[in-house]
């Protein structure tokens, strides 16, 4: 495609921004500091006291925006907590089933020791 | 629920859209509409000559509960986002911004001005590093040129005989080949045009590409960069881009642009001001 959404205003022209803009490219730039703080790893709010609510806020958003397609951090343990969880429930299940194996390998070996 | 339930007496949440130097004039500011929901925008001034442009909210459609419910819904996620930008846009008539992610909420003006006091010196670096500075959007899908050829899967199926079989799979894999051979071009290309960008412009960052579902496009989209462009730049940079996509240097790849945006993609205050978004150093 060949298109340019812009008009080329010159210097200082106004008015920032295209005003049809495409609503992915706004909610990338309204929200991508949004996806950091889901990402539960550098916070640095302004304001502690909503820590919370922004948390919670930008999760909740990031479905939203999931179901529009952005979905990338979904996979991503580092940029996800749900992922995160999702990762750490499997591996705890895995460890489970491993553990229960060698409990009942080592069972039976002392069993066939006696 | 009508907004006027939670009044002035009721307790009210401050809405923040940007950090500024050079507030705009009280009655254009009064012009603009925030979020639907809230009073007129106002400036609250914090130490240092810092501003910040805010609305006051209702609590009960502001709070937890309320904006993650709301901003599950699709439609009030697009209102919200674009009443956000109006606000700040509002806030960039006269100089710099440093606009402050979407429902960036302080529980009242005391608050909101003790963590832009607090944050000042990172905020004026930035106010510095951006002024007379905009952002342009620029990304690049495969042009997709080279048809798949649908129907060729089905009437070179194996026919049953070992020839056919090997037939197919050395016609399978030529066409493999063709495909990784077509995106290393295109991924090249891409480069290519982020390079000649770049030439024209004080920094550069880029977000994760968009996925196919998103754009609309059926090729997938090799780049999602944003350029921060000096306003003394930006015939040339504008120029770059002309030649880009109407110039067609490339034939592997399409070139789209929007522009100029208030530079939200490289006024991040959370981090070192000159790294640019996180996700940049990663990809």
């Amino acid at each position: 495609m060949t298109d340019l959404e812009h008009r080329y205003p010159g210097p200082g022209t106004e008015p920032y921004g295209p005003p049809s803009g495409s609503l992915a490219d706004l909610l990338e730039r309204v929200l991508d500091k949004g996806i950091v703080i889901a990402g539960d790893i550098k916070i640095d709010l302004l304001d502690i006291e909503l820590l919370t609510i922004r948390l919670r806020l930008f999760i909740a958003s990031v479905d939203t925006a999931k179901k529009a397609g952005i979905d990338w951090w979904e996979t991503d343990p580092a940029l996800s907590s749900r992922a995160a969880r999702d990762a750490l429930a499997e591996e705890n299940a895995r460890l489970r089933e491993r553990l229960d194996a060698l409990e009942g390998a080592a069972g039976e070996t002392t069993g066939a020791v006696r | 629920m009508s907004a006027s339930a939670a009044g002035p007496a009721a307790p009210g949440i401050v809405c923040a859209f940007a950090v500024t130097r050079t507030p705009p004039d009280p009655a254009g500011l009064a012009a603009v509409r925030g979020h639907e929901e809230g009073g007129p925008l106002r400036v609250l001034r914090a130490d240092g000559g810092l501003c910040l442009i805010v609305q006051d909210v209702p609590a009960a459609l502001f709070d937890e509960e309320a904006l993650t419910e709301r901003l599950n819904r699709p439609a009030d996620l697009e209102r919200c986002a674009r009443a956000h930008h109006r606000g700040v846009e509002a806030a960039a008539g006269r100089g710099p911004v440093v606009p402050l992610p979407m429902a960036t909420l302080y529980r009242g003006d005391l608050t909101a001005a003790r963590a832009v006091a607090a944050r000042r010196p990172v905020l004026e670096t930035l106010l510095d590093r951006l002024r007379d500075r905009t952002e342009w959007a620029v990304k690049v899908h495969a042009a997709g040129t080279a048809p798949e050829a649908p129907g060729d899967d089905g009437a070179g199926a194996p026919t049953g005989s070992c020839d056919g079989g090997r037939a197919y799979l050395s016609r399978v894999s030529a066409r493999r080949r063709e495909q990784r051979g077509a995106r290393g071009q295109a991924l090249a290309e891409a480069e290519a045009v982020d390079t000649a960008l770049r030439r024209h412009a004080v920094a550069a960052t880029r977000h994760r590409p968009q996925s196919e579902r998103l754009t609309g496009h059926r090729t997938p989209q090799l780049l999602n960069a944003a350029y921060l462009v000096e306003d003394a730049r930006r015939a040339d940079f504008t120029a770059a881009l002309a030649r880009l996509t109407a110039g067609a240097p490339h034939p592997a790849v399409r070139v789209e642009a929007s522009g100029p945006w208030i530079p939200y993609s490289f006024a991040r205050w959370d981090e070192d001001p000159h790294a640019g978004p996180g996700q940049e150093a990663l990809s």
